[in-house]
This record gives structure tokens, C-alpha cells and sequence, in this order.
């Protein structure tokens, strides 16, 4: 429903509502994504994927495909490039990983993972090629069940075994790449853990997550209740409704890249090192992106496939990758086997916990989620002392990569259930027991290292707590009957939180002599907006009308600054601060330009209404003649000199632009106490009939606390688009597996069911504090990632406040969990036999 | 030979615009020929490659199999590639086959509805996800069940009717079909030929390759609802993962007369509990001349899963199959909140 | 999910025999070989026959004009558009006719273009998202909706949301939140922004209204 607050104050555009520049090409359809565009003589390329969850390519024979009229050329995991080191900003080397995920292979480690690629003039004559192509494959032992590779004598998904580690580096090199061992617990570790709990294996230090804080032990011996929990979260493919496709070709050096990305700029260095060429020669256009959530952060390596396939046929080639393929490379959230032990007071304050997370990352480069469950949780719920493990182990399925809230989601979901519980028990409301437990202004997280932990910026999430009860009629809510009929009703609450912002990226704009102003974005353009919002805060500081303004995005062609990837909702928060960095550059270099100019000294000049005048009144210029007279003194002024503090990208962008008017760049160098966090609070109704285990979502409402809102309706777009994403993790999302052939069953919407229009409320609810966060110039911190947790959370919350607290034991939560567990008056469910 | 997926692989498009036309070509084509009624399953067979019909015979431009008549008897004709959205939207069946029109109004999705057809919705095959995905099993031809094992996922198989193969007849409309008592007009080689709504719908043990009676070469062409059950008590009901676009785990459908309280009569048929819509025999004599109450409920619906066999991962089916048809028969307690 | 009450196999592994594993493997590896190994081009001749389409230049009415195409006979209206006459406003998200994203009108009548052939909208008339606004540019009040309440985020499911709203609201001027959410719940959006394409769609259908009302 349309939020009905007011934002942004005495602002004339931070935190109002207004078109954004893309939308009129979205609704016409004329919006270009990755598959929209052609180049003459392109030819279209198709994938050979394995059939085999773990096997050796001994011999291909594509002889009679390569003879067919119209094949172009194969391209092999042999034609692609050794993976490149790379030097990151502050000049270190980052060692390749050589056992990463690369495209092609010659030992598939999945079942569907791509061996080869035909290309031809049509998808057909692809496609008739490749069933004339003869794999001979070896196929090897496999795993698909994470905790089923830990079992004593199982069989690996790696022939070196199924976790990574980090090897002993040498002091003074650079640290050594990651290794493969095998990890076995022991019998007696999997026969100590009953009723389908976690068991408590070894972690070795050297692969693992451990750390604490506090005394554990004394908090268990003070607590009033202790629960010991182990809940299962789903492998989510991501699913994007635009694949990863992409359409590449060669020109005069250079590698021209059509592909969805969440992040423009910082996907040209990802494009060099994937290709192993220089930046330089890599030219990526992405003006619309068909969704991410993580899994395009820098678009996806796949997308070598059809530049190296266009370099082999001197053409360019397009590669449309099919929702069967998306299901197999789209990559996915992993599934986490958590087990909590909680000790809590009589008033419901954590004292103590104990946090054990497992984490199923897939056959390659092992994701963060393990190691950030167990710092969002210790910041959202604040246990007063925690110690925290966690394993990331792998299995042969199809790699795992961010998505929205990666690791704090799984970490919410397995501690707000207990949470739940523990009010139940204590007699405590649950809204009660979540502010005595939620964190306030800097509030601490994470372990203690060298006697200190870390904080965050702020936190004003009680606040919204409160609110958000208020607005959903907690207390009426729950004072209602619950049964009648055949229906039994719940309601839900739950706390959201995820990093919301980094720091340190550029500023760049444009005064062109007729004193339009360009924004040059070097943003992704992925639907959340922050492409365009970010820079009404640089509009609103040079005091230009919006309809003066242009952002110029979608291409490094078009001389875009070096960006934050747009991953972990770092976007508004670093670049409302990028685009503030460049306003304050710009207004001093425009007052530089009036002084010498008119006389005086810069000091004596302000910049306002589209002009920089003396202060109080006085000589000024329009910014149009300013550009006027930048273009005229040169140097810093339009672009020959440029600002030193930039990033190289940033610099290059600048050259380019040189000498067309007024060009300002800037680095965000703006002080930052904590790191920076976004939280919401998440209230959920849903309605059971007892008799089928059907139930619906009836009411929904999340409450954020984002700091300053920037862009109300894009805002509000994200709160309740991220809480659903989160609540399709409680009510129908997950992967089929049949465990016997290592083979994926979900390959189609109906089988991996992400949710309809239909599975949630028509009248879900959002609002937002409008505090501003104090260590960040314009106030804003970012919000993709907070609501996931908060929406899975409070759904199943509400689910076990309707049917019980030994009902469900994993996520999703189908009809047929709730009716067997209810007929049989106990929970039915294996948590840990994964993919059923 | 790799294996490709998402390619329609080439063939002739035949368009026959009358009945005769198509049979013609289907007896001439035989096995190399494919039925394309409203496309939504044939393209997925398509599209994976693992049909490879030589010639598709499109029925689309087929007037005569359109459209919803009524018959003299005060029943209902409708032509097989009459759209889900007419036979849901169509005022006859709104108001006297209303179960049918609820049956058909929860098959998949709008578009799909307004494309897919009735003879496609009762004819479609099963959606096994081993089965569609191209694996050699028993109803591929092979001698291998993948989802009757200890370890197969089988959450959406059979828990009554299984022999060697566990999948079920994904139908929402055929239950209501049976329900109403249907007969079904089937164009063979040898005339026409009408048969019982349950009837058409054949279990492994007959053929395990098919779901219906239909061999190479027939078309069905109609569906007749008699005038029999017309404005009777109907009951339907379809429990899903998802509240559109998603198969049925169960769903029950049930005509009922009702006079004095007590239930004269009663049609009552389940689907995705086995190969086949079942009717359900017993339960109806049964619940005949008992009052239509919670306690008849309760009867009906413990009849109903006698002998059901659970895998793995379906026990579930039981109790639900149970309770849609105790709800089918002795109602439901509906909620009454006041807010 | 649920299981099976009684019965847990200790090592379910032991219950198939390796051998059943090979025997699949080089079932899926040949799958479909026997089949390919029947040769076929599209480009060859197509056997005679009185219903056969025959031609493959057809002609197809999208958006008002008749186009002339050259349409194989197992190509979808979705590729047709998007790659034989440059509409690729209609996107396709699955083809499967399982997202929504390529909804056209056909004769005013929403369907899954991805999972329609060609060869049989050719007396039909095809409506796509680049056909809806007026020739002066004026938006068509959906499309307008969507501009005021800053409807979908990625928006690559837009246009088939557009495609399918348009046809509801024609037979459903004033319809409620939840009914509305029932006529294009054939659409998935994975930003999952259902909330505020519902907004954005009803701001259409109250324009739509005032349009008519003036």
C-alpha cells in the first residue's frame, strides 16, 4: 500500500518523490537489456552442460558438429584464459583462484555445469551441433549432502577433499592461495546429536569461523531458560527474470560487453582479469539489468564465453542463457544448518549463546555467509556474551554466491524462532523480548579482538519496533481470538539488520556551457534506483532544478567515476556521500572560477540557484557561464588537470571528459565512526486451516531504520521487495535434489516455486524512521539487504505462534509439514537431509 | 551425444480447420504425428527435446471443437479446444455445473487459461519431475522407477493406484468432469466412441506409457455434461504450494443432492493421489441416504485413503486426502471472526 | 517434506546398486541420441500436404501494421518479435510459460507469446508493449500509472504485466486490489514488487476510468 508519510523535510529533493529517468524507456519497452541488442553477422552460441554431478572429460569429439553448415566454432575449457592475478586499490596482489568456477571445465563438479560452447548462425544449427558432439566422461565420486560429507568415510565433492583452508603463508609474501583438504567428523560427533540436531564437529581454525566475546559459560549459569535449537535454511536459487545473457564482440582491440550487472564500472576490471587483458581494452554496456540480489554483482563470468567465442569466429556472438541454464549457473543463497544455544534472563535478555552454523557453498569459491550470520547476529540481538562457529563445506551442486543479506538472513531465521519460543516460555511479549534484546546507537558487534569489538554507526531500531507494533495493531492483534473453525491464526515479529554502506568511492559531474548539469553514474542500473537517486543529493547542493539534470549511466564508454559495487546495499549510503564529496569539490572550484573572474576571493562566493555570486549579494555567474569560463582556464576547472584523490578509472573518465565544460571529481573522504548498518522490524499474520496445513499470509508490515530516506517510493519498493524475497524463503522456495544421481529435480518456477502475486497480501505495509544515520554527510544508509531476514523471520513466527513451537524445524514451511506434524502431535520433519 | 535442452527442434506445422481433416492426417501420420491442442505441455516435451514429432497437428483452426452448446437434455456439450477462461467464464456452467468452473479456475494461471483447452487440461501428461525432466523410466519406455526409492524425491507421487510408476494425473477440471459425470466423445480409427469421464483416465496397470485411452491417431473432440447433477451441492477444493501457477498436491471434487439433510446421491473423485482421477466409489454408497454432516464427513473421509500406500516423502497425502474428502462430503467449519 | 512415518533407511545408498547409476548416466548421455540421429533441417523442404502451412513468409498483424515474416514452423511469437521484427519490448523470462514476461494481446486476449507459434496468430491481431502508446507519444494510462507511482524495480517482467493489466482492466475497470492481483497473477516479478506494481496498476485503472469519464 502507498506509504503515507511524509519524508525528507525542508529538503527541496533528498527524500521526495519523482520520476526517474529510466522509467519512460521501461514502460515503452524500448529499454535495452543484455538480449535486446543485435550486431550485424552475430551469430548465437549454446551450451553443452554435464550430465554428471562430478565427472572428467576424457575425450570430446565434435567432429561432425564442427562439419555442419552453419557452426562457427567450439569453444572448450582449453581455450580459455589461465586465471590472472590482480592488484587491488591499495596496489596488493590477489592471488587467481585456479579451482574457481570459470565458465567451461574439464571436470564438471556439478550436474549441469557448461563443458563447451557451439556457435552458428542460428540457436538451432547450435543446437543440432551440439547433440552431434561426443563427451566421453568419466564420472566420479560425488556429494550433495553437506553434512553427509562430513560423515566418516563419505565420499568427497573435490577429489582433494571438501572444505578449503588457508595454508601457513610466509611472512613478507603475499598469503597463499586457498587449498582443498577433506574434513570428517567423527561417529561419535554424529551420534551425540539427537533428534535431527547439528552435530557439534570439529571446526578446524585454520578453514572455519571461531571466535567469542563475554563469558559464555556464566551466562548459561545465570539463565532463567536455555533452548538448544537447530533449524534448516533453503538453497534460493536467485533467479533473476533476466538470465545471465550476455552478447559480446571485438573491435579495434577492444571486447564490447552487453550483459546485465549489478555494478557498471567495477565490472570492467572483473571483465579484464576474467579475460586476462587489460581494462583498457574492455568496454561493457549494461544500461538495464534484469535483477541481481547478488548474484550479478559484476555481472557473471559466463559472459567470457561469447567474447572468447567472438574472437574464435571473428563475430560477434550472443549468448541467451535459458531458465534451465539460470537454475544450474544463476547461482543461489546456500543453505545453512544453524544450531543456537540460547541462555536467557527471567526478563528475556540473551545472556549466553552459542552459535554453530554449517554452510553448503557448492563446488567452488566458498561464499561469506557462515562467517556473517554470526556477526549480524550478534549485533540484531545483542547476546550479552557469544561464542561462534562456523564451517563452510562442499558439496557437488551448483555454486552459491550472495544474495540480499547473505549469511544475516540465514543467522536471523535460525535465532528468531528461539526467540519466540523463549517469550512463549518466559511469558513475555514478543515485542518486549526483541527490544530488551535489540541494539541501540553504536552498538557493538562481532568478536573481541585485542580486548575491543567492533559497533556500528548507529541503530535506532527500538524505535521502529515500537512504531511498527503500533501501526500493526500488535496489541489488538494478539488479544484476539485465534481459533475458529477449522483456522487457527498467528502473528509474528521479528528484527532485520545487514551492513548497509561502505566508504571511499568518486564523485563526477559535468557543467555543460549551457548549464545543464550531467551526472556521470558509474552505478549499475538493477531496479533499486540509487543509479539516479544518489545524485538528487549533489543537485540539491548546487541548488539546480532536477529538470536541469542528467545522469549519464549504462557504459564506461560514456566516462562514469569508479563506483561502489552495488552488493550488500552499499550503494546510497557510499555514494550519497560520493555525490556530496563531488557538490563540496564542485561549489569551491565554481567559487575559484567567480573570483578570479569577478575579483575577490573564493571564500566571498556561494553557489545557489543555479548561479555562484558574491556572498550577500552582489557579481555572479549563471553555472552556464561558469561552465563558460571553466572551459577558458582549463586545468582543474574542465577536466585537463584532475583531482588526485580519484580513483584511476575516475581519472581516465575525467581526461575524457576534458575541455566540455565544468568537470569536478571527487573521492569520499568523510569521516566514519562504526560500519554501517540498516535494521527493520518485521511484523507478519498468517491464517492456518488445521485440517489441510494451507495456510495464508494475511497481513504484513516492516518497519525500517535507514536513516535519511532519499527516494520514498524506490525505498519503499525495496522494504517490502526484500521482505518478500524473504518470505518466499519461508513459504515456498528450495531446490530438489535426488541424492542417488547427484541431479537436480527444480529446474522449472513450478518445481523451485518462488512466490506469486498471490502468496502474499495485496496490502502489505512499509514505513521508514527518516533518522539520519550521524556518521555519513547526507544521513542515508542502504536497505536491500535488512528486510530478507526480518520477512522469512516473522512469517515463521507467526506460523509458530498459530500451530506450535514443535511443528516445523526447517524452511520452507508447506501444507504438508504443518498437517503431518499436527497429526502426528510431534515435529515430522528431517531438518537435515538437505534438498527433499 | 551431448544433451541439449530449450530448442524447439524443426517440424511441419499441419493446420487441419475441420475434424475430418485432422483425423485424416493423424491416421496418415500415425506415430510421427503430435496433437497440439493449447501447447502448454506439448512445448515443454517440445522445447526438451525428448518428443521429436515429425509433423504437429495444430487443432486451433478447428471451429467445430470450439465452443460450449447446450444439449436437449439440458446438459452441456463442450468442444475439447474450448479454452479453461470460456469454461470458467461461461454462464451455464457458472450457474449449474459450478464445479467445473471452480476446477478450471484453479489450473495454473490466467494466460494458461486462456490458452490451454479443456481436452488439453484432462489429456496432459504427468509432471513427474524424473519423467519430464527425460529420464529412462518406466513411463518412458525404461524399467526403472527413479521416485519410488528409499532416497527418490517424491513429495507430489502416488499414494493409491501405483504399479511400478508413482506418477499422478496433475488434472484439475477432470475430478469435477467425473464428479458431473461426463462422458467423453473420442474420435477413433474405428468411429466414434463416448466413454465415462473416468474412463478415459487409465493407470499404469492398463498402460503405463499413458494417462488416457487416447492412442495414435484419436482425438478427443468433446465433453458432455448430462443434465443428471445440474445445480446440485458442489464442493471443490485444491491445495497447492503456491496460490497460482502450481499443480495440485491434492484436490477433491464432489455433486451432491441433498434432500431433507440427507445425501440421495453423490459423484466424488480426487486427483493427484494417483495416475488416475479416482472416483471414489465406496465413499458414495457410503454417504448415500446419510445426513450430509460432520460425522458422515469423518466416514467418507477414512474410506476413502483405505489401502493407500505413503512413500517417503508423501505421507502427508494421506491425512489431507482424508480430510478434502471429509470436507467434501460433510462440509467445512468456516471461520467466523469478527476482525 | 513429511516423511514417512515408520521405515528410515539407515544407508539408503546400499539400496540402489552402483550399476543402476552407470545405466543412467549413459542414459542421460545418450538421451535423445537415438531420436537425433533422425536427421532433420529445417531448412529442407517440407513434406506436402493439404493442411500444411506451407509458406514460411507469412503475414502477422502486430501493433496495428501487417508485417511480412519469415517464420519457421516451430518458432514462437516471442522470438518472432524479438528477433524477426525488433520488438524487444516483449521479453522472455523463462519460455516456459511459467513468468509471465512475454505476455502479448492476441486478439485482445492476454497469452504467453514464449508458448505460442507464429504460424497460428496469423489471423490474429497482436498487441505488444511498444503498441500502446498513442502515436503522438501520449502513454496509455497503465504505462502512465506506472510513471506516477514509480512502479517495478528492474522491470524486465514490466511489460508483460503492462500487456496483461491492459486486457483485465478492459473487461474490469474498477477492480479491488486483491481482484486485480488475481487477473495478472500469471506474471512473476522476482524483485518482487508486487505491492507497488499493484499500486502502480490501480493509479492506472483510476486514469483509465477518468479518461473514459472525460
Amino acid at each position: 500500500m502507498p506509504n503515507k508519510m511524509q519524508y525528507g523535510g525542508n529538503h527541496k529533493l533528498i527524500g521526495k518523490d519523482y520520476t526517474t529517468l529510466d522509467l519512460h524507456a521501461k514502460v515503452t519497452g524500448q529499454a535495452k537489456y543484455a538480449e535486446d541488442y543485435r550486431a550485424e553477422g552475430m551469430l548465437f552460441c549454446k551450451l553443452a552442460l554435464s550430465p554428471v554431478p562430478h565427472g572428467r572429460v576424457r575425450k570430446i569429439d565434435a567432429t561432425e558438429a564442427l562439419a555442419m553448415p552453419g557452426v562457427k566454432g567450439i569453444l572448450t575449457a582449453e581455450d580459455l584464459p589461465a586465471p590472472a592475478d590482480s592488484i587491488d586499490d591499495n596496489g596488493r596482489v590477489i592471488r587467481a583462484n585456479t579451482r574457481g568456477f570459470r565458465g567451461l571445465t574439464n571436470e564438471p563438479l556439478f550436474q549441469g555445469e557448461p563443458i563447451l560452447a557451439v556457435a552458428a548462425v542460428d540457436e538451432l544449427t547450435a543446437a543440432e551441433a551440439i547433440e552431434k558432439i561426443h563427451i566421453d566422461i568419466e564420472p566420479l565420486p560425488f556429494a550433495i549432502d553437506p553434512i553427509e560429507t562430513l560423515r566418516p568415510g563419505s565420499p568427497n565433492p573435490r577429489t582433494e577433499g571438501n572444505i578449503w583452508y588457508r595454508p601457513k603463508g610466509q611472512p613478507g609474501q603475499p598469503p597463499p592461495q586457498l587449498d582443498v583438504r577433506p574434513l570428517k567428523w567423527t561417529q561419535a560427533d554424529f551420534d551425540a546429536a539427537k533428534d535431527g540436531a547439528l552435530p557439534m564437529g570439529e571446526v578446524p581454525e585454520d578453514s572455519g569461523v571461531v571466535w567469542s566475546y563475554g563469558d559464555v559459560d556464566a551466562g548459561f549459569k545465570n539463565a532463567a531458560l536455555i533452548l538448544d535449537e537447530t533449524f534448516v535454511t533453503p538453497d534460493t536459487s536467485h533467479q533473476c527474470l533476466e538470465t545471465r545473457s550476455a552478447m559480446a564482440y571485438w573491435q579495434n582491440g577492444k571486447v564490447h560487453i552487453h550483459t546485465g550487472t549489478q555494478s557498471m564500472i567495477q565490472t570492467v576490471p572483473a571483465v579484464a582479469r576474467w579475460l586476462n587483458i587489460p581494462p583498457e581494452n574492455v568496454v561493457v554496456v549494461s544500461e538495464y539489468t534484469g535483477g541481481g540480489f547478488g548474484s550479478k554483482i559484476t555481472a557473471d563470468i559466463s559472459l567470457i564465453i561469447p567474447a572468447l567465442l567472438s574472437k574464435k569466429c571473428n563475430a560477434p556472438v550472443m549468448m541467451r542463457i535459458t531458465r534451465e541454464e539460470e537454475h544450474f549457473i544463476g547461482r543461489a543463497r546456500p543453505s545453512m544448518i544453524g544450531r543456537v544455544k540460547v541462555g536467557f534472563g527471567k526478563d528475556g535478555r540473551i545472556l549466553a549463546l552459542d552459535m554453530f552454523t554449517v554452510c553448503d557453498t557448492g563446488p567452488y569459491d566458498a561464499v561469506g555467509d557462515a562467517a556473517s550470520s554470526g556477526r549480524i547476529v550478534s549485533l540484531i540481538f545483542q547476546p550479552q556474551a557469544m561464542r561462534f562457529k562456523g564451517l563452510t563445506v562442499m558439496t557437488n551442486t551448483p555454486p552459491r554466491s550472495a544474495q540480499s543479506a547473505p549469511g544475516g538472513m540465514q543467522g536471523i531465521v535460525f535465532m528468531e524462532p528461539v526467540l519466540a519460543k523463549a517469550a512463549r516460555k518466559l511469558n513475555i511479549d514478543q515485542v518486549a523480548i526483541r527490544r530488551i534484546n535489540a541494539p541501540e546507537g553504536k552498538a557493538p558487534l562481532g568478536p573481541e579482538v585485542r580486548g575491543k569489538r567492533a559497533y556500528a554507526t548507529s541503530a535506532f531500531i527500538k524505535e521502529a519496533l515500537e512504531r511498527g507494533a503500533e501501526e500493526f495493531n500488535w496489541k489488538e492483534k494478539i488479544a484476539r481470538p485465534k481459533r475458529s473453525g477449522t483456522k487457527v491464526r498467528g502473528v509474528g515479529v521479528a528484527l532485520g539488520c545487514y551492513v548497509g554502506g561502505s566508504i571511499g568511492f568518486d564523485g563526477l559531474l559535468l557543467i555543460k556551457p549551457d548549464g545543464h548539469i550531467c551526472f556521470q553514474s558509474g552505478i549499475g542500473n538493477l531496479g533499486t534506483e540509487s543509479v539516479i537517486d544518489v545524485h538528487r543529493v549533489a543537485a540539491e547542493m548546487l541548488g539546480v532544478p532536477w529538470e536541469k539534470c542528467d545522469v549519464c549511466w549504462g557504459t564506461n564508454a560514456k566516462n562514469v567515476p569508479w563506483s561502489c559495487p552495488s552488493g550488500g546495499s552499499q550503494t546510497t549510503h557510499a555514494m550519497t556521500r560520493a555525490a556530496y564529496a563531488v557538490a563540496e569539490e564542485a561549489k569551491k572550484r565554481l567559487c575559484e572560477i567567480a573570483a578570479k573572474k569577478l575579483g575577490g576571493s573564493p571564500e566571498n562566493y556561494e553557489v545557489a540557484n543555479e548561479r555562484v555570486f558574491h556572498k550577500g549579494g552582489g557579481a555572479g555567474l549563471t553555472l552556464a557561464q561558469a561552465a563558460q569560463e571553466a572551459v577558458k582556464m582549463g586545468g582543474i576547472y574542465d577536466g585537463h588537470e584532475v583531482n588526485p584523490d580519484v580513483n584511476k578509472f575516475t581519472k581516465q573518465s575525467v581526461a575524457a571528459l576534458a575541455g566540455q565544460g565544468f568537470v569536478a571529481s571527487a573521492r569520499d573522504k568523510y569521516a566514519h565512526d562504526g560500519q554501517t548498518h540498516s535494521y527493520v522490524a518485521s511484523f507478519a499474520e498468517v491464517e492456518v486451516d488445521l485440517e489441510t496445513g494451507k495456510y495464508y499470509l494475511t497481513d504484513f508490515l516492516a518497519y525500517a531504520d535507514v536513516g535519511t530516506v532519499l527516494h520514498p517510493k524506490a525505498l519503499g519498493g525495496q522494504v517490502l521487495g526484500r521482505s518478500t524475497l524473504g518470505i518466499g524463503h519461508a513459504i515456498t522456495q528450495k531446490w530438489i535434489m535426488d541424492p542417488e544421481y547427484g541431479a537436480m529435480l527444480s529446474r522449472r518456477f513450478h518445481h523451485s516455486k518462488p512466490p506469486t502475486i498471490l502468496d502474499v497480501p495485496q496490502n502489505m505495509q512499509w514505513a521508514a524512521l527518516d533518522i539520519p544515520d550521524p556518521e555519513t554527510p547526507v544521513g542515508s544508509r542502504g536497505i536491500g539487504e535488512p528486510p530478507v531476514g526480518g520477512g522469512c523471520a516473522a512469517v515463521l513466527n507467526a506460523l509458530s505462534d498459530a500451530v506450535g513451537d514443535e511443528v516445523f524445524r526447517r524452511a520452507p514451511v508447506y501444507a504438508d509439514t504443518i498437517l503431518t506434524s499436527l497429526e502426528a502431535g510431534r515435529p515430522m520433519q528431517q531438518p537435515l537431509t538437505a534438498h527433499i | 551425444m551431448a544433451v541439449i535442452r530449450d530448442i524447439m527442434p524443426a517440424f511441419d506445422l499441419l493446420q487441419p480447420s475441420s475434424v475430418s481433416e485432422a483425423r485424416q492426417l493423424l491416421q496418415q501420420h500415425g506415430q510421427e504425428a503430435w496433437v497440439l491442442a493449447g501447447g502448454l505441455d506439448s512445448f515443454d516435451w517440445l522445447k526438451d527435446r525428448i518428443k521429436r514429432p515429425k509433423y504437429v497437428v495444430d487443432l486451433s483452426g478447428i471451429g467445430e471443437l470450439r465452443g460450449i452448446r447446450q444439449t436437449s437434455d439440458g446438459g452441456v456439450e463442450i468442444g475439447a479446444m474450448t479454452t479453461l477462461t470460456e469454461v470458467v467464464t461461461h454462464p451455464v456452467i457458472k450457474e449449474r455445473f459450478g464445479v467445473l468452473a471452480q476446477g478450471a479456475e484453479l489450473a495454473a494461471s490466467p494466460q494458461i487459461r486462456n490458452q490451454g483447452t479443456i481436452g488439453g487440461n484432462v489429456s496432459q501428461d504427468a509432471r513427474c519431475h524424473y519423467y519430464r525432466a527425460g529420464w529412462p523410466c518406466y513411463r518412458a519406455g525404461g524399467n526403472i522407477c527413479y521416485a519410488d526409492t528409499p532416497t527418490g524425491r517424491n513429495r507430489e507421487h502416488a499414494i493409491l493406484g501405483a504399479d511400478r510408476c508413482v506418477a499422478v494425473n496433475p488434472s484439475d477440471s477432470a475430478p469435477a468432469l467425473i464428479a458431473l459425470d461426463a462422458k467423453f466423445v473420442v474420435q477413433t480409427a474405428g468411429g466414434e466412441k463416448v466413454v465415462d469421464a473416468e474412463d478415459y483416465f487409465i493407470g499404469p496397470d492398463i498402460d503405463i506409457t499413458r494417462l488416457n485411452i487416447l492412442q495414435p491417431g484419436d482425438l478427443l473432440t468433446a465433453i458432455r455434461i448430462p443434465a443428471a447433477w445440474a445445480g446440485s451441492q458442489f464442493y471443490f477444493e485444491k491445495i497447492r504450494d503456491r496460490n497460482v501457477w502450481d499443480f495440485a498436491l491434492l484436490n477433491v471434487a464432489a455433486a451432491i443432492k441433498v434432500s431433507g439433510g440427507n445425501i440421495d446421491q453423490m459423484r466424488i473423485a480426487v486427483n493427484g493421489a494417483a495416475a488416475r482421477p479416482l472416483r471414489l466409489k465406496a465413499v458414495e454408497q457410503l454417504a448415500a441416504g446419510k445426513p450430509r454432516n460432520a460425522a458422515t464427513g469423518e466416514m467418507a473421509g477414512k474410506l476413502a485413503v483405505e489401502g493407500a500406500v505413503p512413500l517417503q516423502f508423501n505421507a502427508y497425502k494421506i491425512p489431507l486426502m482424508r480430510n478434502l474428502v471429509k470436507r467434501a462430503v460433510g462440509g467445512v467449519e468456516v471461520a467466523s471472526w469478527a476482525s | 517434506m513429511s516423511e514417512k512415518p515408520a521405515g528410515d533407511v539407515k544407508n539408503p545408498k546400499d539400496a540402489i546398486k552402483a550399476v543402476s547409476r552407470r545405466r543412467f548416466i549413459q542414459g542421460v548421455i545418450a538421451g535423445g541420441a537415438g531420436v537425433s540421429a533422425a536427421t532433420y533441417l529445417f531448412r529442407a523442404s517440407t513434406p506436402s500436404s493439404a493442411a500444411s502451412t506451407g509458406d514460411r513468409l507469412i503475414t502477422i498483424n502486430v501493433n496495428g501494421q501487417d508485417r511480412r515474416v519469415d517464420v519457421m514452423k516451430q518458432e514462437t511469437l516471442a522470438m518472432t518479435l524479438r528477433y524477426k521484427l525488433g520488438l524487444t519490448g516483449t521479453k522472455i523470462g523463462c519460455d516456459r510459460a511459467e513468468c509471465g514476461a512475454c505476455t502479448v494481446l492476441i486478439d485482445g486476449v492476454p497469452r504467453y507469446s514464449c508458448s505460442t507459434l507464429t504460424h497460428t496468430v496469423r489471423n490474429a491481431k497482436v498487441l505488444t508493449v511498444e503498441g500502446l502508446a498513442s502515436a503522438d507519444g501520449k502513454l496509455h494510462p497503465v504505462q502512465q500509472g506506472i510513471i506516477e507511482e514509480q512502479g517495478f524495480q528492474c522491470a524486465f517482467c514490466m511489460s508483460g504485466f503492462i500487456m496483461a493489466t491492459v486486457a483485465f482492466l478492459e473487461k474490469n475497470p474498477n477492480p479491488t486490489r486483491t481482484e486485480l492481483a488475481h487477473g495478472i497473477s500469471g506474471n512473476l516479478c522476482r524483485c518482487q514488487d508486487y505491492d507497488k506494481i499493484l499500486t502502480a496498476m490501480m493509479r492506472g485503472a483510476e486514469i483509465m476510468r477518468e479518461q473514459k469519464h472525460a
